[in-house]
């Protein structure tokens, strides 16, 4: 699985589990790992993600038991148990993620037990095994829900409008906020009631309330598949799967319409929330028409910002696609999926697409198309190459630390307004 | 060559890094060697020396760098890029570029069968992409205690590929403090890239030795500075290149940006090369750069022309600083940072009449006696002072009893407080000298001025703790070193 990254564009599986966690409304990471992991793992996700830090706990604010030499060679599980007292001593919160690093889990320190002493004493408390060696940031992402549906969750009475809502994973989707608001906005306005866990100050009673949705929708084509697994032999919750994010009239139209259907919504309803978003959409597309430009683009990202941008770009703005090259590790089985939505787009040449994430070798595919492409999708990164061929380079995934991004995201319809005003360049 | 520099920064001499205490009390025990390093029960995230390793190199133009690690242990690069990326972008190069680091990616099947393989792999790559002239490799905690033998393959492959390349042992979980990294880093350069070789002697160059915060402002300060002492500056190692690497020993003085950065590596350079040098406090405020200069001058038998300068600056600078002290005079300071920026800091505060109640620092060590006596002369002996790596909770605590008026450091903590806070430490902004100073007394003023982003955030939001934490001893976690 792992090569070498040259320009990683991904923390590991501590930072992503630690930035989900973080965004989770009252919930305290404690980490069993090495002193530097919380650091770093901050500056890797919420730092590269436009410049984001954050909320209520996070960062260098983490409970860490920070193993130094002595932990590494006699175990550090004393040091995790006064570490948890500790936290439950003065942290404000009303549940505890104990996140283990490499450290920990190389040298298999028996976190359950201590796990088990506390929970024995009432106290909302879960593990996740987030070493580095195990996986990126969606690894971390995965394992994170995979111990809430294991761990966290019960039998709850059904609540037929109720959703829980993932594949947004928080700061690894840049946009990552603004894309969850447009999505749960769209999902209310049908009537229905979203868990994302990490929006809307969500916590303990939303995790708590997932077991009894109605439908698991996963904006991805391939995160998930374990604890989706979870959810549906434990309380039965089936999965409504759309392969990436849908960003545009026509993706999110697909998307409700799809999910209207397999959950059995009010046709009436559905239709005409559908007419007044697309009237919304296009009232202001019809103001830009003067500078509707077409530009040749290769795109570099993660899965569901590629497939939702360039769906977008090809299917409702009329841009031709060179390259789609997905940067985030795809097992095998799902590569297929993501290249036939790439190749059965409404117009234009299918692009090619390409699974590759180290910076040299993206670059080194970019210029192959040097003569053709006048833009530029793709990371902090790819600016250098854009500079080198002289093409607009517009950052739309992950590393970023040259924006700014607070709440703006490029997802459902009005999304793609703000992806619009992004690509504008009056040079 | 036996190297000098020892491994760990708190295995110097009386060094600590946990405590603490009033000011007064800290100094006294100190100088009596019956202070007691302290551990914590419980703790926050802190910072590694991996970090320091990775920061001491990574802007060099012609170098490659190897994480040997997972994923997540190149986080921090991804300020020191940007860092980077600025810092091309302020000395006015246009195509800017990112540094050239690779992270070997360590899975859990490398955990078991080693990842000696894929280092070398990577370092052949490298070498192919970017033909860099060094390649730096860092280790991590994983490779540390899979054991991993770095060195083999740097020895094996030094001579076949153009490159030098250069190990440096920097696992976090092998010091408790950072800045053990930076002499970590220069250590290898004395192994890998000096080779005992004696170039020759270049009269009036001076090694600059600064770590990356320093931005491009505050390096032209210094260079500025220096020039009127007619030195000549190769700077290390930010922005620098191996050739640069290559003439330190060349060089007739040595000096740093502090007192604790390349402290050891200095005399080092001293015993080999017979380079002298002045290890003075951060060049922050007016008496620390009028000291910083002096102490440079006075290396390169000029302190008569220092003098004179100084009295220029000041006399050019005193009254604008005098305005700024009329009206911010009698505020009260907290103040969180590095080990010497710290230090400087509290001192720096002097000249606009502020008042230090309370200090967070790293570590404290011998060499910083004088700099503590200074503070207890300037501000009184009752300030606190918490000797700690970042722990956020003890500053919270902290700052919720002693109620500053200005914090200077990180406000991530503080702004929910409601405490107005500003930081003397700008990577991208001038800070040293008598130019930095007058910008930092303009954005102190400024703060206190206007606080009311943060007084109004601390209405809306609060920080992770609870109530009855505040009402407890700062100092409650922590417990006699090793027990």
């Amino acid at each position: 699985m792992g090569h070498f990254i040259e320009n990683p564009r991904s923390s590991c599986a501590l930072g992503g589990a630690l930035a989900f966690v973080s965004s989770i409304d009252r919930a305290i990471p404690v980490l069993h790992a090495g002193p530097g992991c919380g650091l770093q793992a901050t500056a890797g996700q919420l730092g590269q993600s436009g410049g984001k830090s954050f909320g209520y706990v996070g960062g260098q604010g983490t409970p860490s038991t920070n193993m130094f030499e002595r932990e590494i060679i006699f175990g550090g599980v004393e040091r995790l148990r006064e570490t948890i007292a500790g936290t439950l001593e003065i942290m404000d919160g009303d549940l505890i993620f104990v996140l283990t690093g490499c450290t920990a889990d190389i040298i298999g320190d028996d976190v359950e037990s201590v796990i088990e002493e506390f929970k024995a004493q009432g106290v909302n408390i879960v593990h996740t095994e987030t070493a580095g060696f195990k996986g990126d940031s969606y690894y971390g992402y995965n394992a994170v829900v995979q111990s809430i549906a294991d761990q966290l969750t019960e039998v709850v009475p059904k609540d037929a409008k109720l959703v829980n809502l993932f594949g947004i994973v928080p700061a690894q989707d840049i946009f990552w906020e603004g894309n969850f608001e447009e999505i749960i906005r769209i999902l209310n306005k049908l009537g229905l009631k979203v868990n994302s866990f990490c929006k809307e100050q969500q916590g303990l009673k939303e995790i708590k309330n997932s077991a009894g949705a109605a439908i698991n929708i996963m904006l991805s084509p391939w995160l998930g598949q374990e604890f989706l697994a979870t959810y549906k032999e434990k309380y039965d919750i089936d999965t409504f799967r759309y392969p990436g994010l849908p960003v545009g009239p026509t993706a999110t139209t697909d998307f409700i319409r799809k999910l209207a259907k397999q959950l059995g919504l009010d046709n009436v309803l559905v239709e005409k929330v559908i007419a007044e978003e697309e009237n919304y959409v296009y009232s202001y597309l019809e103001k830009i028409i003067g500078s509707f430009t077409r530009y040749r683009f290769s795109i570099v990202g993660d899965t569901n910002t590629v497939l939702g941008l360039t769906r977008f770009l090809v299917n409702d703005f009329g841009r031709i696609p060179l390259v789609a090259v997905i940067t985030d590790q795809v097992p095998e089985e799902h590569r297929n999926t993501i290249e036939r939505e790439l190749t059965s787009l409404e117009y234009a040449r299918p692009p090619k697409v390409v699974f590759e994430n180290d910076k040299w070798k993206i670059s080194e595919l970019i210029k192959e198309y040097k003569d053709d492409v006048a833009f530029i999708l793709g990371s902090d990164y790819e600016k250098e190459i854009g500079k080198k061929l002289d093409a607009l380079t517009v950052v739309v995934s992950f590393p970023t630390t040259e924006k700014l991004i607070i709440n703006r995201g490029y997802a459902g319809y009005r999304g793609c307004l703000t992806f619009i005003e992004d690509l504008y360049d009056n040079n | 060559m036996k190297s000098i520099i020892a491994p760990n920064r708190e295995d110097r001499p009386h060094a600590l890094t946990g405590g603490g205490g009033c000011g007064g009390e800290l100094s006294d025990k100190f100088k009596k060697r019956c202070l007691k390093n302290a551990d914590r029960t419980f703790a926050q995230a802190t910072q590694c020396q991996q970090i320091n390793s990775i920061q001491a190199f990574i802007s060099m133009e012609d170098a490659a760098f190897i994480i040997h690690s997972p994923a997540g242990c190149s986080g921090c690069v991804s300020f020191m890029n940007d860092l980077f990326k600025v810092g091309q972008y302020h000395r006015g190069i246009d195509n800017v570029r990112n540094a050239r680091y690779v992270i070997t990616n360590l899975d859990e099947i490398d955990i078991i069968q080693g990842g000696e393989k894929k280092l070398r792999q990577a370092v052949l790559e490298l070498e192919a992409r970017h033909q860099p002239k060094l390649i730096f490799i860092f280790t991590s905690c994983a490779s540390a205690i899979i054991g991993d033998d770095v060195d083999a393959v740097a020895n094996e492959l030094n001579g076949q590929v153009r490159a030098i390349i250069v190990p440096i042992h920097c696992e976090g979980f092998k010091s408790k403090v950072p800045a053990t990294g930076f002499d970590t880093a220069f250590n290898a350069l004395i192994q890998y890239v000096f080779k005992d070789e004696q170039p020759q002697k270049e009269p009036g160059l001076i090694n600059v030795f600064a770590p990356m915060a320093i931005g491009w402002k505050d390096q032209q300060e210094i260079e500025q500075m220096l020039g009127v002492l007619g030195l000549r500056v190769n700077y290390i190692p930010f922005y620098s290149n191996l050739e640069k690497l290559k003439k330190i020993p060349a060089a007739e003085y040595s000096t740093s940006i502090c007192q604790v950065f390349a402290d050891e590596f200095m005399e080092q350079l001293k015993q080999d090369y017979g380079i002298p040098y002045a290890k003075i406090g951060m060049p922050l405020g007016i008496r620390n750069t009028d000291e910083w200069l002096i102490g440079v001058a006075r290396l390169a038998g000029k302190e008569e022309v220092a003098r004179e300068y100084i009295r220029q600056q000041h006399q050019r600078i005193l009254p604008q600083i005098a305005k700024i002290k009329e009206r911010i005079q009698g505020k009260k300071v907290f103040i969180c940072a590095g080990t010497a920026r710290s230090f400087a800091a509290a001192t720096l505060i002097e000249d606009f009449g502020l008042k230090l109640v309370g200090l967070q620092t790293p570590t404290y060590e011998e060499a910083l006696i004088e700099d503590l006596d200074r503070l207890i002369k300037i501000h009184g002996d009752d300030f606190i002072v918490d000797v700690a790596n970042m722990q956020p909770y003890e500053q919270a605590n902290l700052v919720h009893k002693l109620k500053p008026d200005l914090f200077i450091g990180m406000s991530t903590w503080v702004a929910k407080q409601g405490i107005t806070s500003t930081h003397v430490l700008e990577t991208k902004r001038p800070t040293m000298g008598y130019n930095g100073i007058l910008y930092l007394g303009k954005k102190i003023e400024d703060v206190i001025e206007n606080p009311g982003f943060n007084e109004k955030l601390a209405k809306h939001k609060k920080l992770p703790y609870k109530d009855s934490w505040y009402l407890e001893s700062p100092f409650k976690f922590h417990k006699e070193a090793g027990k």
